[in-house]
């Protein structure tokens, strides 16, 4: 490990400890709670689109799949069965494994835009077929109930340490040979193909780990939710609030997808009192991100200032 | 079932004028425009609001609708979504997905989540041919008034200055931009054009069934699988996808409850993206 790194390996750590012992000092108001709760859960799943969208190339607009999914698996497994909740969490993010690895094989030869549509359709058709469905009472939802009930801390707790495993994970697997292939994939796709990397089983790697992950996040986001219904559960705006986070801060940075929660959640919030309008100017602000600043506040700053945060691409600059 | 096979060929008239559109742009801009359904369904609401201020048809309303939606896609085009083209295949799609997203909301804070339809004096009028088989004239009209948009637009891509110029464009852009086009007018050209025949379809549909701010992103998918199964920028291609989904959603409906009447044109879809994603009719 470079001296930089060890830097900013060092403060991640300090931040992160901060944030967890934050709860218990009981500084924090409910409200904010809530709304740090909101943006360690669109960090985690803003790490895993970039992962998808930034690195490997993979634009989902069905993200909605996996958080739904994961929903009905959590009801499933602690409602209907009374199990304890861990057990809910770990299938959420089986299933949602399992499922990601299933559509890697049937989607992940279409290119890009294909791809984006054909993640958007199984997302629909997966709504269609809960809606149908007895086991999980068809439209009518199902309520989450777990006991004992975590506290809202606690559930900050558990989600704040998804999003740092989340972006470590990412870190390390950006740093192994899976990212050295992702970025010459990313490059020269039939370059890399002919020097021996596997595309298709980068894909299938990201896709899956995208599945679990967004998966367990999704099982934490319906325990804070309590209740599981076909059309919120597999809406797109799921995916439309992930592609928003990522955009603001940053695709294809290491940093981006958290500052996009962290600006997505306080804009959310701060917006909410101006209700019917507040959709209207998030997507205003959305494409005027996209015209202006394409790279988004971390890709902006970091070409602007010649840094780079958590740097996985090119050797340390010291 | 005779009967579904009937009103699912009568309402393929009306989804390929759906698709047509969004063929055209993914042919020529090579974009994928995911705000289509909502240029759709704010068709629509256009003649809604035209039809109850004037007291006419909504058919009626198309002379004022259209012509709108054309300007609105042409300036679209020109002011925003040209300016990205050169960025990547990311930024563009993610512009039309954001302004799906505003369009959606905007007609959600005008004409709230409420269902409406577009009241005709045909609406309930039907001809009876035998005891199993019913014309409803709606569907007959609706086919009608969709074969002709799509009649008129075959006749100006293959005899107009400005069709021809499109159809260069979108062979080659390069080449066509050497011999004088300007290519970014034609895209601006080819987005009017599916603006205001996604807001034809819109109209023609809002007669049939009920619509609310939502309905868009349920006609993208049907726009996008007409597209996929028709090939880009090919209209008898278009035509063919438009029958395959009418008859998949009425015969899926009949068969399945009309829960599941998607299903089967979504596994169409997939199964067309999975095996030949550049279509039955492509070059």
């Amino acid at each position: 490990m470079s001296r930089r790194m060890k830097t900013e390996y060092g403060v991640f750590a300090v931040v992160l400890a901060v944030l967890f012992v934050l709860p218990l000092t009981g500084a924090a108001s409910d409200n904010a709670m809530r709304i740090a709760f909101n943006i360690a859960l669109y960090a985690v799943f803003a790490q895993m689109w970039n992962l998808m969208c930034g690195y490997a190339g993979l634009l989902s607009l069905g993200q909605q799949m996996f958080i739904g999914v994961s929903g009905y698996a959590t009801a499933v497994v602690c409602t209907s069965y009374g199990m304890p909740f861990v057990l809910g969490l770990l299938v959420s993010g089986v299933v949602s494994a399992l499922l990601a690895l299933f559509l890697s094989v049937l989607l992940l030869r279409m290119r890009g835009l294909y791809f984006a549509i054909a993640t958007w359709i199984v997302s629909e058709m997966i709504k269609i077929l809960f809606t149908g469905w007895k086991l999980v009472n068809y439209a009518g939802g199902m309520t989450i109930r777990v006991t004992p009930y975590p506290t809202l801390s606690q559930q900050f707790m558990l989600i704040l340490a998804l999003a740092a495993a989340s972006f470590l994970l990412v870190q390390a697997m950006l740093r192994s040979k899976i990212g050295l292939g992702l970025a010459a994939m990313r490059d020269d796709p039939d370059a890399a193909a002919g020097l021996g990397v596997n595309i298709f089983k980068m894909k299938t790697l990201c896709f899956t780990v995208c599945g679990f992950v967004t998966g367990i996040g999704g099982s934490i986001a319906y325990l804070n939710r309590l209740s599981v219904f076909p059309n919120g559960a597999f809406a797109i705006d799921w995916t439309i609030a992930i592609v928003f986070a990522v955009i603001i801060g940053g695709t294809s940075t290491a940093t981006g997808p958290i500052v996009g929660a962290f600006v997505y959640v306080l804009l959310f919030n701060f917006l909410s009192r101006y209700a019917g309008y507040s959709n209207i100017i998030l997507g205003v602000i959305a494409i005027a991100v996209i015209v202006v600043a394409p790279k988004g506040i971390m890709g902006t700053l970091q070409n602007r200032f010649k840094f780079e945060l958590f740097s996985s691409t090119r050797p340390s600059l010291d | 079932m005779a009967q579904a096979v009937l009103q699912g060929i009568l309402l393929g008239g009306v989804f390929a004028v759906v698709g047509i559109g969004m063929s055209m742009i993914f042919g020529i801009v090579k974009l994928a425009n995911l705000a289509h359904g909502e240029f759709f369904i704010l068709g629509a609401y256009l003649s809604m609001l035209f039809a109850g201020q004037l007291d006419i048809s909504p058919l009626l309303t198309l002379v004022i609708v259209v012509p709108l939606m054309f300007v609105a896609g042409y300036a679209l085009q020109g002011a925003l979504i040209n300016r990205v083209l050169g960025m990547g295949d990311e930024p563009p799609l993610l512009i039309t997905f954001g302004l799906s997203f505003i369009l959606q909301n905007v007609l959600l804070l005008i004409f709230s989540a409420d269902p409406q339809t577009l009241k005709t004096t045909y609406q309930l009028k039907t001809i009876v041919v035998s005891d199993s088989l019913i014309v409803p004239v709606l569907y007959l009209v609706n086919f009608i008034v969709g074969a002709l948009v799509i009649l008129i637009l075959g006749l100006f891509l293959r005899f107009t200055y400005t069709g021809q110029a499109i159809r260069a464009v979108s062979d080659d852009n390069m080449a066509a931009s050497l011999m004088g086009i300007s290519v970014k007018r034609s895209y601006s050209i080819a987005m009017g054009i599916a603006t205001s025949t996604a807001a034809v379809a819109g109209v023609v549909i809002g007669t049939t069934f009920t619509f609310y701010p939502y309905t868009g992103s349920e006609y993208l998918l049907v726009a996008f699988g007409v597209v996929v199964l028709g090939g880009m920028g090919s209209i008898p291609g278009t035509l063919v996808g438009g029958l395959v989904f009418g008859l998949a959603r009425t015969i899926g409906s009949q068969v399945f409850g009309t829960n599941y009447q998607m299903m089967i044109g979504y596994i169409i879809l997939l199964a067309m993206l999975m095996i030949r994603p550049q279509g039955l009719f492509s070059k």
